[in-house]
């Protein structure tokens, strides 16, 4: 196929000789538009435009002819592009790329240009072939493809923002809350504590003094409260060390308290009643087990048993009393309702010598039960 | 009691106030002065040199507690101990305070911290078991373990 005068056919393609050559005919019939340019001529000047070509730009064939393509740049054609085609016509290779071309009336359009060089024998550059495509469509959807990607980034970044700074406001007022809530424990206590020193009998001393105690494990709960990571979750266990410690000390050096702890937390929201539970039992047992200044033993165990918890309190002391475990006072009362709320089961056995107190509660919310 | 402390208390709450200076006074303390706000607590502070001094974080006015500490640690030789529900705000020197008693304390809580607090102002180290509801900054807790380790017994970091 290849003729010895080729690139001379194709150096006239545009006149009447190249009309024979089937190659030239397909050139110039192809809806694709094609130039030819020609390096040796100074300034790289256009030879060879086919119809598609002037189609494209509007331009008439001797528009086109013996100019440098740079023509059909506009204000808005990227100055990288065209440093790029350059520098591929410079170093004499191939280059695809995108460039924002215009047309004889103003109007522009994405051409994607591959430009390749023609090269002889002897490595000498004899022209440069530009095959072109109006791409505006292509590019257009590119760009507002970007766009969108770009539009919707900048909404998720500050919807991120505003949800960052939403959950450090809650975080705040949570903070705030919790520390209103523990400054007004404090002030209830203060509030009792003063109340109960200014009151002689001993009986209503007594019941006053029960109060500022439950008052205080309540603050005990509050004050152990969100010291985890998990807010949502509290540790019975550590929270029973802290309470008993407390009550024991109260009671001065003559009962010795044994801990037999195991982690078991549980929904913040049983806390409370858990804690005055634990409270109203330890208390119990230090005011009826050990009398006239006995010496003696208390154990608090808290053990996991699968998904329910045990808590067993047991004292060494004279054994509770029939008329204690009988009688209607306030505190079996409190004891019997809160056991309701945690659906608790509870057993008072004998401990020879002393009582054991064991209760056995579910850890998670009871489900369909209102216990909060 | 037999060493009663001067001690200068830096509380806003009334209630509060009024049931810490009454539990001092009980356990045979002196109560040297009270304070609601920083302003009124750094004078006071200069004025009666307190051995102890015990701090609110939040005071009256909006000012803050760790002012007070700061003046206290300026001053030297003064021991000083935050008493705040919002002990999470406290940056971990404690500006220089000894420990921090979380609120709400009980009755019994705030009598071992304070017995702690005497040991550290009259006969450092105090005991290594620190109170329940009750934290000491890392600074003197190496601090007092250097003393327990042995001669020669040195200070606490008075500065920073």
């Amino acid at each position: 196929m290849e003729q010895p005068d080729a690139w001379h056919q194709t150096d006239r393609l545009d006149a009447e000789q190249g009309k024979g050559d089937p190659f030239a005919a397909a050139v110039r019939a192809t809806r694709m538009p094609m130039i030819i340019t020609n390096p040796r001529i100074p300034d790289n000047p256009i030879v060879y435009a086919n119809d598609a070509f002037l189609r494209m730009t509007g331009y008439g064939r001797d528009e086109v002819l013996g100019r440098n393509c740079r023509f059909l740049q506009g204000k808005d054609t990227d100055r990288g592009a065209v440093a790029l085609i350059r520098d591929a016509v410079q170093a004499r290779t191939d280059i695809a790329i995108d460039i924002l071309n215009y047309r004889k009336d103003g109007m522009p359009f994405w051409n994607a240009l591959y430009l390749s060089p023609v090269v002889n024998e002897g490595g000498e550059v004899l022209f440069f072939f530009a095959s072109q495509l109006d791409v505006s469509d292509r590019v257009d959807a590119h760009l507002r493809v970007q766009q969108e990607k770009d539009r919707f980034e900048t909404e998720v970044a500050n919807r991120t923002r505003d949800l960052t700074e939403a959950l450090a406001t809650q975080t705040m007022l949570v903070h705030e809350v919790d520390h209103r809530v523990k400054n007004n424990l404090q002030m209830i206590a203060a509030l009792l504590a003063m109340q109960t020193r200014a009151i002689t009998d001993p009986a209503a001393r007594n019941a006053m003094e029960a109060m500022l105690t439950r008052v205080e494990a309540l603050g005990t709960v509050h004050r152990r409260l969100y010291q985890s990571n998990n807010v949502e979750r509290f540790d019975v266990a550590e929270f029973a060390r802290d309470l008993a410690t407390d009550l024991v000390r109260g009671s001065g050096d003559r009962i010795r308290l044994h801990l037999d702890l195991e982690a078991v937390e549980i929904p913040v929201a049983k806390a409370p009643p858990v804690a005055l539970m634990m409270n109203e039992l330890i208390t119990n047992a230090l005011k009826h087990a050990f009398p006239d200044d006995r010496p003696g033993r208390l154990s608090v165990t808290v053990a996991p048993d699968a998904g329910y918890f045990t808590i067993k309190i047991a004292d060494d002391g004279v054994g509770m009393p029939v008329q204690v475990m009988e009688q209607r006072s306030f505190g079996k009362r409190l004891i019997g309702t809160l056991c309701r709320q945690l659906s608790a089961s509870i057993a008072w056995m004998a401990n020879d010598p002393g009582t054991i107190v064991s209760i056995r509660l579910p850890r998670e919310m009871a489900g369909g039960l209102e216990s909060s | 009691m037999t060493e009663p402390l001067r001690i200068l208390v830096v509380e806003d709450e009334a209630l509060i106030l009024m049931q810490i200076e009454m539990m001092l006074e009980e356990a045979g303390h002196c109560v040297v002065g009270t304070a609601m706000t920083s302003r009124e607590a750094i004078a006071l502070v200069h004025e009666t040199r307190p051995e102890l001094v015990l701090i609110d974080l939040r005071l009256g006015d909006g000012s803050s507690g760790v002012d007070v500490a700061h003046a206290v640690r300026q001053l030297g030789g003064i021991t000083a101990a935050f008493m705040t529900a919002n002990a999470r705000a406290l940056s971990e020197d404690m500006a220089g305070a000894t420990a921090v008693i979380a609120k709400p304390f009980t009755g019994s809580v705030l009598e071992e911290s304070l017995a702690y607090l005497l040991d550290c102002v009259r006969r450092p180290p105090p005991a290594e078991l620190v109170p329940s509801g009750m934290r000491v900054a890392p600074a003197w807790l190496a601090s007092f373990a250097r003393m327990r380790a042995g001669p020669p017994p040195r200070q606490g970091p008075r500065r920073n």
